[in-house]
This record gives structure tokens, C-alpha cells and sequence, in this order.
């Protein structure tokens, strides 16, 4: 499963490195505790340009160039809104769903606020990378596809999955050249089948090789309250099946449509993309990193995240069309940092699939 | 680079403004008066951009990264001969935080101290940050979170009480004696108005909402008509409302939550979940401890307004024979379990 490269593909580079980036982190880290969590905008700015700084290709890396000043005050911002929304919930409940629903609409808006901001705090090679979404894209990716996907038992997932990733890709410029991914719709579907292929096998053979049986769990869990340690066996096992049927078939999924997606994007001027990853490779090293991370109390998460960023970046390619000197950036308004602090606080990426 | 020309200056390559065309190019510097002149030049010594030192956006250093050096105009200086450019700029603006952030054994005392502040943040802080946010939030606000809890308890799960009038005014009467044994700048503070409900889900019980609202079911009047045990109860959920218990909770989560948010950032998908679940569980060790935190003020003001103490104690009692063999365990519950609590009250009781 592990093809190379094409020939002509340059890899990516990340030239990061644990020990160093755990010296940013800690202080980071401690800073970020000891003001209340106010230093977080400003080691945010010093982790996104830690890692864009140390991503090459052809000997020119990333950038970042929000300052920890943008951030915070979208942060405080949103804070505030959250807070008034939680007090006109508690106190006016009516209110409150209202808002709910005002809040599904703002949703799609939040989130192309925080892509175009995202965008243009990042160059590469000194020119601004742009996004041109509209709300009323995000508002079909992000609210009517996943609607419909519940509709149809979400045997659509691929089709949803394609359409966010080509949101974002297809909206994204480097300059004034356009980013776009030409996937068929098929490659999305093996991958999705394989997923599946992989939690039925490996869920058929554990049920068979432990004798895990249904009736009992459904058992055990419903006597949990009366007597959690005769229950609590079952419950392990169940566990530990979930564990090695879903998360793998995660990574599957991801390492076969990211490659999909990279070779079969394109940016203006001919340049082109590939990614190699395979899926027991990017599994092995989830897994592993948090095995590390857990047992050594987060203080390796800078090497695993390290070692992350140096998989990725090896096992990605940029294929030039042409002179990497003729970019240039477009004038965008950036905006402020609203959407990308509800982004933050949401936990949604929206960053550019570096 | 090996057939670059050797000329002085700091080397590095240049790009010229909003534009990825890239040379390589060098900083060369002359006396300007009061500020030193920075010119940069390409290797055919032409100058593609120049500006007083002082004049020059010098981003901060960031471990080992290439430093940049924007000139007025927008040209690019990008170099990684760290020493030359500490040289040409001096200690620039995150010159000690670059010193500190360096790897080395002081790094352990970084981890310690974190390690001590999170502990801190976490005992200390937190109570800080919501005790700040209820001082700040109008009483008035409070009393409408009462009013809208009871809308939609009323429109969801609770009946009107189905209590003879002697019932309720038996209950207010032991109710107001526990209210009037409180301090009085404490009693005028909240409204202290007890209501009564039917709501078959949840069995006998007695709460307190956060603006001083006290509920107490049909079910507990029927169950437990002992007036020490009522008063017992009553008095711990006073203790509730007296130590504003319900918003300090509301604010801590909210503001654990933030800060989990942000601090945590890209700590990856599974352990975000980890720390979560962590949250989750420590904030159940929170509420344990403002349960044992009313209890003791719920012993003292029975005690205080003439009650048995003991009452509290046989509420329990009855509890755990009654729900005893289904109470999950101690470290998942929200309160202690009904045995812990008869022992920690015993202890309470005798110290009184």
C-alpha cells in the first residue's frame, strides 16, 4: 500500500523540532495559566507560526501573521456572546430557543468569517493565501448536505465529506491562483466501504473469538446501577471492541481520502499535489503518540505532535507546474478574528490542509 | 549557495513586497546619523530596498525559524544567521521570552511551576473568576433564572401540588424558623420563597434554585412529615443558596469550559476527549464537596433554630435503605454516597 511519491513531486518538509517546540509550549502553557487563560490568543499565534515557519517546500515555507492582540479580542468577544446567550437561555427560555435557531444561521456565517480570516493570516513564500466562500455555500455544506445525510441514514456520508473538502479547497487562492479538487465521487465510496468492510470483519471476528454476547451487555448495562463490578468485564470488552473496530476504520477512511483529495488537487499555473500516507502507518502513530501522551502526563504531546507534523509533511507532495516566483498576493479584507475565535472555542477546523 | 559571491553583509534571500519572487540578497548597513542606514542588496549589488534600522518591522525571534525583516515599502528579509541579526538589531521586542522558551534544566522549574498553577487556577482561581462574575451579575438576573426554571419545570415534568393547606403551612412554619435563625443582612439578600409541586419523576426531594427559590415535592411532605428531618433538609439546601452552590457551579463550567477551549488547543482529537472527561470528573469531586459544605450548614442552622440535627441524619438513613443497593459509586455520583454522609455527619454532629 505504501506507493512512493511521484518522481517529479517535491516533498514537504517540516524542520520543527520536539525539544524546541516543548520549550514553546511549557511557556506557553504557564503563561496562558498564570494570566487566566488571556496569554492563549498570543500562544496561539506563537504555535501556528512555530509549525507554518518550520513547513517547507522548495526551500520556502509558511507564515502566520495574526497578532495575539487579533485573537483575543475576537475571543473576548465571543466569550461575552456566549455568556449573554447562556443568561437569556436561564432566564427567558423562549428567548433562548429563538436565539438557538438565530444561531443556526449565524453558524455558516462564523465559519467563512473564520476561513477568510484563517486565509489571510497565512502566506506562503511571502504571498497571502485568500478564501472566496460564500455564506450561502457554507450554509448548504454545512447545514442542508449533513440534513440530508441523516435523512438517508448516512449511506451519503462520502458525498458530504466531498463536498466540504471541495468547499474548502475550491475557495482557496495562494495570491491571485485558484486551488481546485477534480475528485470523483468513487474513490470517496471505496474508502467509506472499506471503513465499514473492516468494522463489520474485525466486529464479527472479536464477537466470535470472546463469545461477546449482546443480551448480556444490554444486561449488564442496564443492572450497572445496582452492582457497577459484576457489569464491568462486559462493559471492558465492549470497549475494546469499539476501540479496534472504529478507530481504524477512522484511519483508514482519512489516509485514503487524503490522498484522493492531494492528487487531485491543482493550483493555477499548473502545479499540482500527492500525498502518500497509508492508514496502519498514520494509525500506528496515533495510537502510539497517545499511549506516550497519556502515560507521560502530556508533557511528550510537543514530540507527538512533532513527529505528526514530520509524517504529514514527508508524505506530502507539491508537483511545480512552473517558476514558484510569479504569485502575488490579492488585496482581502481580513476581517476580525470573531469567526475564528468560535471556531476555536468549537473545535472545528478550518485551517488550510497543510 | 557554494557559488555565491563573497560579499559582506548578513546573507539571506529577499522578497520584494506581496510577491513569492525570491533572491538571494544581503543586509549591508552605513552610519545615518543619529540611526544606522540598512540597505539590501541583491548579488549584483543592486539595492532593492533601504530604511533607517529603526524604521524595520523585526519579527520576534521563535525557536529556531528564519528571521524576518519587513521594510517600509513591504520587501522581505528573510535569514537564518540568527547571531548576525541579534547583532545588527540588539534585544528586540521577544528577545526574554525567546531566552526563557530555550531548552535546557530551567525548563523543569517551567514544568513544575505550570504544574502548581494549574493546581492553583483549578482550587483557587476558578472560585475567583465566579465569585468576580456573581458579583457582577444584578440580582435581578438571578431571580429571573428562578422564574424562567420554574416555566419550564411547570411546562415539562411538575403538577400543581396536590398538599391539604394544614400540610403546606406545617412545612412554612418549620421553614421560617430555619429562615428567621439566619443573619439579616443574609436573609434580605434572597427571596426565600418555598413553593410546593407534585412531580411524580422525582420522588421525595427538596431544592434550591440560585436566586432562593426552595421546590419541595408532594412526595417528601408524604414521606417524611418528622419536622427535624424537614428541617434538616430544608436547612442543607439553604446552605446551598446562602453559598450561591448553583451559580459558582454554572460559572466554573462555563469558564472551565473556556478555558479548556482555548488552552488546549490542538491537543488532538482523542485527548480533547480525555481532558474533557477529566473535567467532568473533577467537577463531580466539586459538587461532592458543596454537598458536605451545606450539609454542615444545614446542622448548624437546625441546631441554631432549635431542631434535632439528627434529622438530617435519619433522611439519609432512610435513603440508603431504601435506594442503597443501586447508589452508583462515590467518584462517578454527583453527591456522596448516602453512607459516607450519615458517618461524615455523625462526626459533624459530635463537633458541634
Amino acid at each position: 500500500m505504501s506507493e512512493s511519491l511521484p518522481a517529479d513531486a517535491k516533498p514537504f518538509e517540516f524542520t520543527g523540532n520536539a525539544k524546541e517546540w516543548f520549550g514553546i509550549w511549557i511557556v506557553n502553557l504557564l503563561l496562558s495559566i498564570v494570566t487566566l487563560g488571556i496569554y492563549s490568543a498570543w500562544a496561539k499565534v506563537r504555535t501556528k507560526k512555530y509549525f507554518h515557519n518550520h513547513t517547507y517546500v522548495e526551500g520556502r515555507n509558511f507564515d502566520y501573521h495574526a497578532t495575539g492582540k487579533q485573537i483575543l479580542i475576537g475571543r473576548l468577544i465571543v466569550i461575552a456572546a456566549v455568556v449573554v446567550f447562556q443568561i437569556i437561555t436561564a432566564i427567558l427560555p423562549a428567548l433562548g430557543l429563538i436565539l438557538l435557531i438565530g444561531l443556526l444561521f449565524a453558524y455558516p456565517w462564523l465559519i467563512v468569517r473564520s476561513m477568510i480570516f484563517n486565509a489571510r493570516m497565512t502566506s506562503f513564500s511571502n504571498v497571502r493565501f485568500g478564501f472566496v466562500g460564500t455564506v450561502g455555500q457554507a450554509f448548504m455544506t454545512f447545514l442542508v448536505y449533513p440534513l440530508l445525510m441523516a435523512l438517508t441514514l448516512y449511506t451519503t456520508f462520502p458525498i458530504w465529506d466531498r463536498a466540504m473538502k471541495r468547499f474548502s479547497i475550491d475557495n482557496h487562492k495562494l495570491g491571485q491562483a485558484k486551488f481546485k479538487m477534480d475528485a470523483a465521487l468513487g474513490p470517496f465510496y471505496k474508502a467509506f466501504l472499506v471503513a465499514i468492510a473492516w468494522i463489520i470483519v474485525t466486529g464479527l471476528i472479536g464477537v466470535l473469538l470472546t463469545g461477546f454476547n449482546f443480551a448480556e451487555f444490554a444486561y449488564a448495562m442496564e443492572s450497572m446501577d445496582n452492582d457497577p463490578g459484576q457489569g464491568a468485564a462486559i462493559v471492558g470488552l465492549f470497549y475494546l471492541l469499539f476501540f479496534i473496530a472504529f478507530l481504524p476504520a477512522a484511519f483508514i477512511y482519512q489516509a485514503m481520502t487524503r490522498n484522493v483529495v492531494y492528487n487531485n488537487t491543482t493550483l493555477e499555473g499548473g502545479h499540482r499535489f500527492a500525498s502518500n500516507v497509508t492508514a496502519p502507518q498514520l494509525l500506528w502513530l496515533a495510537v502510539t503518540n497517545m499511549i506516550v501522551v497519556v502515560f507521560t502526563l502530556f508533557l511528550m504531546l510537543p514530540w507527538a505532535q512533532v513527529r505528526m507534523s514530520r509524517y504529514l509533511a514527508s508524505h506530502t507532495g507539491f508537483i511545480p507546474g512552473g517558476s514558484m516566483d510569479d504569485f502575488v498576493t490579492q488585496q482581502q479584507e481580513a476581517g476580525g478574528a470573531i469567526g475564528d475565535a468560535y471556531t476555536d472555542l468549537e473545535g472545528i477546523d478550518v485551517g488550510l490542509p497543510i | 549557495m557554494r557559488n555565491a559571491p563573497h560579499l559582506p553583509g548578513l546573507r539571506g534571500h529577499a522578497f520584494a513586497a506581496r510577491s513569492s519572487y525570491r533572491q538571494p540578497a544581503r543586509l549591508v548597513t552605513r552610519e545615518g546619523g543619529e540611526d544606522l542606514w540598512v540597505d539590501m542588496q541583491n548579488d549584483e549589488r543592486a539595492v532593492l530596498a533601504s530604511a533607517y534600522l529603526s524604521d524595520l518591522v523585526i519579527d520576534p525571534p521563535l525557536g529556531s525559524a528564519p528571521r524576518k525583516v519587513t521594510f517600509p515599502d513591504g520587501a522581505v528579509f528573510e535569514t537564518t544567521d540568527h547571531a548576525a541579526i541579534e547583532a545588527l538589531t540588539g534585544q528586540t521586542r521577544g528577545s526574554l521570552l525567546h531566552h526563557y522558551e530555550g531548552f535546557n534544566s530551567r525548563l523543569f522549574g517551567v514544568v513544575a511551576l505550570c504544574l502548581a498553577a494549574a493546581w492553583v487556577l483549578w482550587r483557587y482561581g476558578l472560585d475567583i473568576m465566579a465569585a468576580a462574575a456573581i458579583a457582577v451579575t444584578p440580582p435581578a438576573v438571578i431571580e429571573q433564572i428562578d422564574v424562567g426554571t420554574m416555566q419550564t419545570m411547570d411546562f415539562t415534568m411538575a403538577a400543581p401540588s396536590k398538599l391539604t393547606d394544614t400540610q403546606k403551612r406545617d412545612v412554612e412554619k418549620v421553614y421560617r424558623r430555619l429562615v428567621n435563625a439566619l443573619p439579616d443582612d443574609v436573609r434580605r439578600t434572597h427571596s426565600f420563597e418555598l413553593l410546593f409541586r407534585d412531580v411524580p419523576g422525582m420522588g421525595p426531594n427538596a431544592f434550591a434554585l440560585p436566586g432562593g427559590t426552595m421546590l419541595m415535592t408532594d412526595a417528601f411532605v408524604k414521606d417524611f412529615p418528622d419536622t427535624d428531618v424537614m428541617a434538616g433538609v430544608l436547612g442543607h439546601e439553604i446552605g446551598h443558596v446562602v453559598e450561591q452552590h448553583g451559580l459558582k457551579r454554572i460559572y466554573r463550567s462555563l469558564s472551565m469550559y473556556v478555558l479548556i477551549a482555548f488552552l488546549a488547543g490542538d491537543v488532538g482529537p482523542i485527548l480533547e476527549d480525555v481532558v474533557l472527561e477529566g473535567n467532568v470528573l473533577l467537577s463531580l469531586s466539586f459538587s461532592r464537596a458543596q454537598e458536605t459544605e451545606a450539609d454542615e450548614f444545614g446542622l448548624k442552622l437546625s441546631k441554631a433554630s432549635g431542631f434535632d440535627p439528627a434529622g438530617l441524619k435519619r433522611f439519609f438513613k432512610e435513603l440508603d435503605g431504601r435506594f442503597g443497593d443501586s447508589e452508583p459509586p462515590q467518584w462517578k455520583s454527583t453527591h456522596p454516597s448516602s453512607a459516607a454522609r450519615v458517618e461524615a455527619i455523625d462526626a459533624y454532629i459530635d463537633g458541634l
